[in-house]
């Protein structure tokens, strides 16, 4: 088993707004996009067939959203600990994840009250944003 | 016509009658010249050193626009001028039109330089259109191009597209119309009709035909925005003492200013209390009157600014030519045509001739000081010349010596 | 909108609410095997997906699924053709009208996921869907289309609501330009976009979060467009004050000529004077031209007027 990124999990009053999130960055790879589509049980084609998804007019086959989903929360518990309880996960989609492209994930803490947090969050690619929303997060007092 | 113009004149400069046009030149003007725009830049400066009497020899300065494509030290040494001692560029688009003539003039007052070139030399049309805006700029992080950013992102890109915002508020505050905008394109057609050297020669329109066109952008219709053009034109610069003893009789520099309000924005003046007038043209205006000792009374005839109708009635509103936002009654009089109280741009103007942003203007102005215009004004004192409207600009007035 | 007032739109209106398709229950409870997978492949290391010991003097007392999991327990996983078809919802439903209706095309544009509870290991899930609302007919950079959210209802083995999803996709008629580019897999042309730096970069980061920015000076000053000193006061110091959005049309213009990809003609462009009295540039949206007029009340939105780009726009303000 991978050795956890952290075992204690940030206390609320430890949080301020405005804090930052520790960045993320991953290194798109076919393997990411294909481990993560088959992972969610999601097997369109566009998710791990490149020439099918060069046909239906994309440059390469792309991250679905399921795992951009994954990935968002990974990045928050990554930050506040495995004890953070997400409550809700509000994302917006935008440039695809492509082969080869990096994208790297920032975030801060936007507001606080009654023990949830709301982290805003970005996921930039070369091509732009492939993710922008926030999540609620609730933390131990 | 007088409108209690109040000329304020502690804005009077020390440039009245000091230096004189000498020289005018220009190429022909087209939709494509096949030739470098270098090119055109040599044959209009040689041009207008011919018809001062002048060697390229004797040119010591230049004085141009920092749009032009053309460096003046390629254009001296193609044509075979001498030692260059003042060179200057001026800013701002079509706003320099004037404003090399004005800086080429102090140049000569002050002895800095005695024969002082300004020209302008483009493919406008068949090279790089000024029409199709700024859609194609690359973004960089420097003021100029962020500038664009604020209207770039909504389809607010072109020239046309800029004025026509400043034209819809004015429209709504005086109560003018498309009609109106449309008889300054009526009389600049009217009078190119009659010019063999514009474009439009022999093609004069009608109100109707101005409304007929179609929309470029709503206020502004086809037959408000002036042409897309190709050619050079060149003047000569030198003493008034100097001008007296040239082949030709001198176009005095009677006065010369430029101008930008302190809420100067380029092309985008959206954001002052009031944005349905020039206040840089305004500010132009009040120095060229006090420096020349003259009121509007005194001018005979106008080149005035045409790259767009509406920006015309606001310019001789700011020129104190009519009241503010009575331009509309002022033209509908047919004051701006030939036999009219102010006859403007008598050559067809931007709209008419050809757009050189402004500089042939200036030659227009020149030849009804000589007398030598193809549509000359009657008894020609002072010749008022604009410059680029919307910008950080600048004006001239000419007269006899 | 007049042009929303069609057969379409009341069509698809009275199908929203309504279930889509029967309820689905998942193939497989919540299970170890798949969390996993899961946890491998997006590298989640959090221990109380994965670490019994460690879960079960968690918070949560053992395993637990990953929240963002939710949807893949309802999955269909591998199917063929013939299968998928016979699976489809019968009957009408709105994205076969749209799709009948010539928008085609689809694009994903938002996911909001809220949880009621961690899901645990044995969990057997069941998901309804329904059509929550459909937009008006928008123009967008990839065409004319609409918006629709779909909303999805996840229950455990005992009926309780265990999480919800609103899923809010375009579906559009892809423009010749467009549909033209996707075949060639070309890049889309794109509105021009702003030059961003020191002196500006707020106002384009606040726009991209759907807030409308002003700087203004601790003197009181507002200025737009931005620059790095106050005017009045020559102070460098200065915060972004939100606008509240609404505002009057100081002037306007309709563009026609020339056409510039990617506008779409004749493109409304209003100069507008916010409440607080600073004037700015943007679109005017969902408005015939000829029922503008100056003084007009308007109000801010925020669009995304091509994938990930979001842009300041206005629009009439109601009532
Ligand atoms: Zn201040």
């Amino acid at each position: 088993m991978r050795e956890p990124t952290r075992t204690t999990t940030l206390r609320y009053h430890q949080v301020a707004i405005g804090d930052e999130l520790s960045d993320l960055t991953l290194p798109i790879t076919a393997t990411v996009i294909v481990s993560g589509a088959i992972a969610s049980r999601d097997y369109q084609d566009v998710h791990h067939d490149r020439d099918l998804a060069v046909e239906r007019g994309s440059e390469d086959i792309f991250m679905n959203i399921l795992t951009s989903n994954g990935y968002v929360g990974r990045f928050v518990t990554d930050w506040a600990g495995p004890e953070a309880l997400i409550q809700r996960v509000d994302i917006r989609l935008g440039a695809p994840n492509y082969p080869g492209d990096t994208m790297v994930m920032t975030g801060r803490v936007k507001e606080k009250s009654d023990g949830i947090i709301t982290v805003e969050l970005v996921g930039k690619n070369g091509l732009g944003n492939h993710v922008t929303g926030t999540v609620d997060l609730r933390l131990p007092q | 016509m007088s409108v209690d113009f109040k000329v304020v004149s502690h804005f009077a400069s020390d440039l009245r009658d000091r230096a004189a046009i000498a020289g005018i030149g220009a190429t022909e003007f087209s939709k494509d010249s096949g030739r470098s725009e270098m090119r055109l830049a040599v044959e209009a400066v040689t041009a207008a050193l011919e018809d001062a009497g002048l060697e390229p020899a004797d040119v010591d300065g230049y004085s141009v626009f920092s749009m032009d494509n053309n460096p003046a030290i390629e254009v001296n040494r193609q044509i075979g001028g001498g030692d260059l001692r003042f060179f200057g560029r001026v800013h701002y688009g079509g706003g320099a039109a004037c404003a090399t003539v004005l800086q080429a003039a102090m140049a000569v007052a002050t002895g800095v330089a005695n024969t002082v070139v300004c020209y302008r030399a483009m493919n406008e049309r068949s090279m790089q259109r000024f029409g199709a805006g700024v859609q194609d700029r690359r973004p960089m992080p420097t003021a100029e191009s962020a500038h664009f950013g604020w209207y770039a992102p909504y389809g607010l890109l072109t020239p046309a597209s800029w004025v026509a915002m400043s034209a819809r508020r004015y429209m709504h505050e005086y109560g003018a119309t498309s009609e109106d905008f449309g008889r300054v394109s009526v009389a600049d057609r009217k009078h190119a009709a009659t010019n063999p050297a514009a474009w439009f020669y022999q093609q004069p329109i009608s109100l109707e035909d101005h409304q007929r066109s179609r929309w470029i952008i709503d206020p502004l219709r086809l037959l408000d925005c002036c042409q897309e053009s190709d050619g050079a034109v060149a003047v000569v610069v030198t003493s008034a003492e100097r001008a007296r003893d040239l082949r030709q009789p001198p176009a005095m520099i009677r006065a010369a200013a430029q101008g930008a309000s302190h809420e100067q924005q380029m092309m985008t003046g959206f954001y002052a209390d009031r944005i349905t007038g020039l206040p840089e043209m305004g500010l132009v205006a009040q120095q060229l009157y006090a420096t020349a000792g003259l009121t509007p009374d005194d001018i005979q005839t106008a080149i005035i600014y045409d790259h767009f109708t509406p920006f015309v009635l606001i310019q001789l509103e700011e020129f104190g030519f009519c009241k503010k936002g009575e331009a509309k009654d002022f033209i509908r009089d047919g004051n701006i045509e030939l036999g009219g109280r102010l006859p403007i741009n008598t050559h067809g103007g931007q709209l008419g001739e050809a757009y050189i942003h402004g500089m042939n203007g200036i030659n227009e102005a020149v030849r009804q000081v000589r007398g030598t215009a193809v549509n000359p004004v009657k008894d020609v004192e002072h010749v008022v010349v604009t410059a680029g409207t919307g910008v950080p600009t600048s004006g001239l007035i000419l007269g006899r010596d | 909108m007049k042009k929303s007032e069609t057969p379409l739109l009341d069509q698809m209106r009275q199908l929203t609410g309504a279930p889509v398709g029967e309820p689905n229950t998942a193939r497989d409870p919540v299970n170890q095997a798949m969390i996993r997978h899961w946890c491998d492949a997006v590298d989640d290391r959090n221990p109380v997906y994965t670490d019994p010991e460690f879960a079960e003097k968690s918070v949560h007392g053992g395993i637990v699924a990953p929240p963002t999991m939710l949807q893949a327990w309802t999955m269909p996983g591998l199917m063929s053709r013939e299968e998928r078809e016979a699976r489809a919802p019968r009957g009408p439903s709105v994205l076969r009208l749209l799709d009948e209706a010539g928008f085609t095309s689809v694009v994903a544009t938002n996911c909001t996921q809220a949880y009621k509870r961690y899901l645990r290991p044995g969990d057997l899930l069941t998901v309804s869907h329904s059509i929550e609302a459909v937009s008006d007919e928008k123009k967008t950079a990839l065409g004319v289309g609409h918006f629709v959210t779909q909303l999805t209802c996840y229950r455990d083995q005992n009926g309780e609501e265990v999480a919800t999803m609103r899923f809010r996709l375009l579906k559009f008629r892809p423009t010749e330009r467009s549909a033209g580019a996707e075949r060639r897999g070309a890049p889309k042309r794109s509105r021009p976009v702003p030059s961003i730096n020191h002196d500006n970069r707020f106002f384009w980061d606040g726009v991209q979060a759907g807030r409308l920015l002003i700087q203004r000076c601790f003197c009181g000053k507002l200025r737009h467009p931005p620059g790095p000193m106050c005017p009045v006061c020559r102070s460098l110091e200065w915060e972004a004050a939100e606008a509240c959005g609404r505002g009057t049309v100081y002037s306007y213009v309709v563009a026609h000529h020339p056409p510039i990809p990617p506008f779409e003609y004749p493109n409304l462009i209003v100069l507008v004077e916010l409440e607080e009295g600073v004037r700015i540039v943007s679109n005017l949206v969902d408005i015939e031209p000829e029922e503008v007029e100056i003084g007009m009340a308007v109000r801010a939105r925020f669009d995304e007027v091509e994938p990930d780009r979001i842009l300041l726009q206005f629009e009439r303000a109601k009532g």
